[in-house]
């Protein structure tokens, strides 16, 4: 496994591509977050980590305009907090959510052409968009093959991981600036895990994707992320390039439960 | 007459009025498929629209001409109808929304009373008397026509749920709506779209019944009772099972009306009921609906 360059965030413009200012967030009374700061820069991948209740996946809400909340919130300088889900997506924010949330109804590839149903163009614009979008799902059955040979098959009927990779796939078929993957891990055995990460990595080499993912398996995330946030209790306890957290032991075990190298269930 | 064709008779015939439950049924199922809701109101708003026909007939319009423009004020009266009743309590107890179809389905029934009042009005028959004499089975122009026209809506609406890129983005909003928003899919319009749908085709169902049974307020009741018939045999969640249930509940109408005796013409009513309690205590989930379980 090669490592990740740690740290792509050398100039401003860069490290200004997605930044949070005091995001306070939660749900009803529940005051979850309790005002974050962090950036992350253009094309690097970010880990979101922390024990269970720290408000990871309240984070990702927040930025996909699934959760209200306080603060600020810019991508490439436009405002993301009050947004609602369907106008982020417009933005170019892609949120997989935790569950997976596919159509299970609906053919695998019916589910990547809703993925990119925002691309739809008119006029003489209209065929250059289609064959855009062809190309796109070409793409994607060569990043996930599994997916090419079950196409027709409704996605009730795939596996956990297959639905996963659908759910990214989907997500990718938006052309998205900001990829945000909410425990893709879960439920899945390790070694789709393992697959499905290299393919997060992959995605984010080639396409220069950038990507934040809410991960309970620290040491998966670490390995495919270049810069990592620890959370505890709704606040940022700790932050830095990924290589460095991996390697500090004691944090480890403070804040990401007894030893990266374990696998956290529950 | 044979004991054979007398029989055929009456099954045509039953598919004849089973093509009008099998409409207002779809209408019913594409709403609970969009929202959930089960939509009391429905066969009030296609007797509204039944009314906006026979004005249109009645101040000099030919009814080939007044049909789309009926279907097209009904498609839009429906999404009217779901941007100022029912988005507002969108994601309210169950209970509360059918409380809200409920009100409206009285609301209806009264409006159509201020406006066109109580008395009964002919409504006229768009096809031509006479029919078919197919081996002793008389099939009426009429009967022909009402199964024509609703196959015809049904081949509409396949087309476009299965063909088009606008039905992609209904059947996955009814499919995830939570999904279909981080998609991009302004879910609101989709289900806006739903409610204009769901009201045109209930609204055939209204104009192609009116001749046979007089124009009035209450017209719809009945055919609201076997139109839930139909939709629970086949499934409230599947349009398909809304045309088959549709077509079987009138021919079992027809059929217990005509041989069953102590039933006869007054009784028959109680057919639809029958049926949709023997399909809740032997397969709640309908012929090709599916049960309420989730792969985890």
């Amino acid at each position: 496994m090669s490592e990740p360059t740690t740290d792509r965030a050398e100039s401003a413009e860069q490290r200004d591509f997605l930044q949070v200012t005091d995001l306070h967030a939660g749900y009803g009374q529940a005051r979850v977050l309790q005002g974050l700061d962090f950036w992350v820069a253009r094309g690097e991948v970010c880990a979101i980590l922390g024990p269970n209740g720290a408000g990871k996946t309240t984070t990702l809400r927040a930025l996909c305009g699934m959760v209200r909340g306080r603060g600020s919130i810019t991508l490439n300088g436009t405002q993301l907090l009050g947004r609602s889900p369907e106008q982020a997506a417009r933005l170019g924010v892609a949120h997989v959510p935790e569950g997976r949330g596919t159509f299970n109804e609906l053919s695998v590839e019916e589910n990547l052409r809703v993925g990119a149903h925002l691309r739809t163009g008119v006029g003489r614009r209209r065929r250059a968009e289609r064959a855009a979008v062809a190309a796109d799902l070409e793409r994607i059955y060569g990043y996930f093959p599994k997916l090419r040979q079950r196409s027709r098959q409704a996605a009730g009927s795939l596996s956990g991981g297959e639905q996963q990779m659908l759910a990214i796939g989907r997500a990718l078929m938006l052309r998205p600036s900001l990829l945000l993957l909410d425990e893709p891990s879960l439920g899945l055995a390790p070694l789709v895990t393992r697959e499905l990460f290299e393919i997060v990595r992959a995605v984010n080499e080639e396409e220069r994707t950038t990507v934040v993912v809410v991960e309970q398996n620290a040491q998966l995330a670490l390995d495919i992320a270049h810069r990592a946030h620890v959370l505890e209790a709704g606040r940022l306890v700790l932050s830095g390039p990924a290589a460095q957290i991996r390697e500090d032991g004691q944090v480890a075990e403070v804040y990401l439960g007894v030893s990266v190298s374990a696998r956290k269930t529950g | 007459m044979s004991a054979v064709t007398e029989f055929l008779q009456q099954v045509v015939e039953g598919l004849g009025s089973g093509a009008v439950y099998a409409s207002l049924a779809l209408a019913l199922v594409l709403i609970y498929r969009f929202t959930g809701i089960v939509n009391f109101a429905q066969g009030e708003l296609a007797m509204l629209s039944t009314y906006v026909a026979w004005q249109l007939v009645a101040s000099g319009m030919p009814f080939w001409l007044a049909l789309p423009v009926t279907l097209a004020v009904s498609f839009a009266g429906g999404m009217l109808v779901e941007r100022i009743v029912i988005r507002p309590v969108q994601g309210a107890p169950e209970l509360t929304v059918v409380i809200v179809t409920v009100g409206l389905f009285i609301f209806v029934n009264a409006l159509a009373g201020l406006i066109w009042s109580f008395t009964v009005k002919d409504f006229p028959q768009p096809f031509p008397d006479g029919g078919l004499d197919l081996a002793g089975v008389r099939v009426d122009w009429s009967t022909l026509g009402i199964i024509g026209v609703v196959a015809v809506v049904m081949g509409l609406l396949y087309l476009l749920f299965q063909h088009t890129a606008i039905g992609l983005t209904m059947r996955a909003v009814a499919c995830n709506p939570a999904s279909a928003r981080l998609s991009g899919i302004r879910v609101g319009r989709v289900l806006m779209l739903g409610w204009g749908l769901a009201a045109t085709v209930g609204a055939v169902s209204g104009v192609l019944v009116a001749p046979l049974l007089f124009l009035e307020p209450n017209m719809m009741g009945g055919v609201l009772i076997y139109a839930f018939a139909a939709a629970t045999l086949g499934g409230f969640d599947s349009p398909v099972g809304a045309v088959v249930g549709g077509l079987f509940v009138g021919v079992a109408e027809t059929l217990t009306g005509a041989y069953v005796d102590v039933v006869g013409a007054d009784l028959k009513v109680g057919v639809p009921l029958v049926i949709i309690l023997a399909v809740l205590l032997v397969r709640p989930q309908g012929l090709f609906g599916r049960a309420a379980v989730e792969r985890a």
